[in-house]
């Protein structure tokens, strides 16, 4: 996470993984499910400061 | 065939694939190194001393199944011969081609036109270029007060230089975020100790061997020891040209991204990617317009990809028949000290922008309007409540 820039662009493709809390900072979750794979590799692509990475 | 191989010929590549395309795939690449992210060249590569392999994006070589051939740029192009010609006299044939060869920087020439002394910022090439001799006390020249100009200015002056930005416009950002919103980004500017002398043109340089400084419009004459060029780009088109393609702009596409000719006949097999590609607005009735942002590489990769798989199945290619139309959502963010700008849509388009919350010289949003509908939203700080309302922008 730091890398990360909370301009949560990541929010917008993947709404259940990432969010952003009361004090605009990034929150998400570390395990996601394999059915947002496709959300969170848009998530993944879109990211500005190119702070998120899949592991398997 | 992917012609361009930085982002939106990476994203091309794997959207190819996402959507089941199992032909070859080539890259070509004017650039002789492998597809990286380009926003930090003006940030931290030049102040934290990143590397390449910093920025280098991931590939998955054995999903991607793509061949690179970098350093040998595209220099002509048959659609009717299905042949790419490149620099080194290769020729390669397609089934499909996307161009997607993005911008060089516009340079300016002088009476007294030095080459020694003078950095434009574009590639890898360039900011390494620059970061070899930037030090602290050095005297800076920055014309132009856009994005890469206003980045440059910010990064510089954190390592200790001096620095003067010149630039034609009255207000930097004005074209972009309208005159509040430029005006407060000069203050902040300002703050930070950076100069501004707006509303002119260099129309000299001076120094014998390498510049040493410039001749305003006005006449004043600024000292420096590095002149950097940050007065907007050029689209990389000139290899389209012969096959009646419409370039006056980047290159004329419809609204599912296919390439046009001048008679308005769109191509079945060539398609435009990023920076490049000037298409129509769904929800305006504007003229086709090229956008300069980060986001739009991805999105109109993503939407390619998925076009040329689909392409061979009756009544799935989405097009104008089946109304679906490529209508992506600009966005952009920039750094600078600590201004963080993040806007979505095209604010440029307003005829009104109004603050929606919080204090200009502090965190806010301003929205604009075109006749009373939202084109576009941009604000410092306030996230969570900007990206509320970026899905109510109508273009």
């Amino acid at each position: 996470m730091e890398k990360c820039q909370h301009y949560g662009q990541c929010v917008y493709e993947a709404p259940n993984v990432f969010k952003l809390n009361e004090s605009d900072k990034l929150e998400y979750t570390a395990t996601a499910d394999d059915s947002e794979l496709a959300n969170v590799r848009a998530a993944t692509d879109v990211c500005p400061m190119q702070a998120i990475t899949i592991v398997d | 065939m992917i012609v361009g191989a930085a982002m939106g010929g990476l994203r091309t590549a794997e959207s190819l694939r996402r959507f089941g395309f199992t032909g070859g795939i080539t890259l070509v690449g004017a650039e002789s190194h492998l597809p990286y992210n380009r926003p930090p060249l003006s940030k931290d590569f030049l102040a934290k001393g990143k590397s390449l392999a910093d920025i280098a994006f991931p590939i998955r070589h054995e999903e991607l199944q793509a061949e690179f051939i970098l350093g040998d740029p595209a220099r002509s192009l048959d659609i009717d011969g299905s042949t790419l010609g490149l620099e080194s006299g290769a020729k390669h044939n397609f089934d499909y081609l996307v161009a997607a060869t993005g911008l060089r920087p516009k340079r300016f020439s002088f009476p007294n036109d030095l080459s020694q002394g003078r950095h434009v910022l574009r590639t890898y090439d360039d900011a390494r270029s620059l970061r070899g001799v930037v030090a602290p006390e050095r005297r800076v020249v920055i014309f132009g007060a856009g994005f890469i100009g206003l980045e440059l200015a910010a990064t510089l002056r954190t390592l200790g230089c001096t620095i003067n930005i010149v630039a034609i416009e009255e207000i930097p950002l004005a074209g972009t975020l309208g005159d509040t919103f430029g005006r407060e980004i000069r203050r902040r500017h300002e703050r930070e100790g950076v100069n501004f002398h707006l509303g002119l043109s260099i129309e000299d340089l001076i120094g014998t061997k390498r510049v040493e400084g410039v001749v305003l419009s006005d006449g004043t004459e600024l000292h420096c020891d590095i002149l950097i060029e940050a007065v907007g780009s050029i689209p990389n088109v000139d290899w389209l040209t012969g096959n009646g393609l419409d370039l006056s702009n980047g290159v004329l596409t419809d609204q599912t991204l296919r390439v046009m000719n001048e008679l308005g006949t769109s191509s079945d097999r060539v398609f435009a990617v990023g920076d490049i590609a000037r298409f129509p607005y769904v929800a305006q009735s504007l003229p086709a317009r090229r956008i300069e942002h980060w986001n739009i590489p991805i999105e109109s990769a993503k939407w390619v990809g998925r076009q040329i798989c689909h392409q061979d199945e009756p009544g799935s290619i989405p097009d104008l028949q089946t109304g679906e139309r490529f209508n992506p959502l600009p966005s952009f963010w920039s750094d600078q000290f600590s201004i963080s700008i993040l806007s979505y849509g095209e604010p440029k388009l307003s005829n009104e922008s109004p603050l929606v919350e919080g204090e200009i010289s502090d965190e806010f949003i301003m929205s604009y309007r075109r006749d009373g509908e939202l084109v576009g939203i941009a604000g410092i700080g306030m996230r969570r409540e900007l990206n509320k309302l970026r899905g109510e922008i109508r273009l």
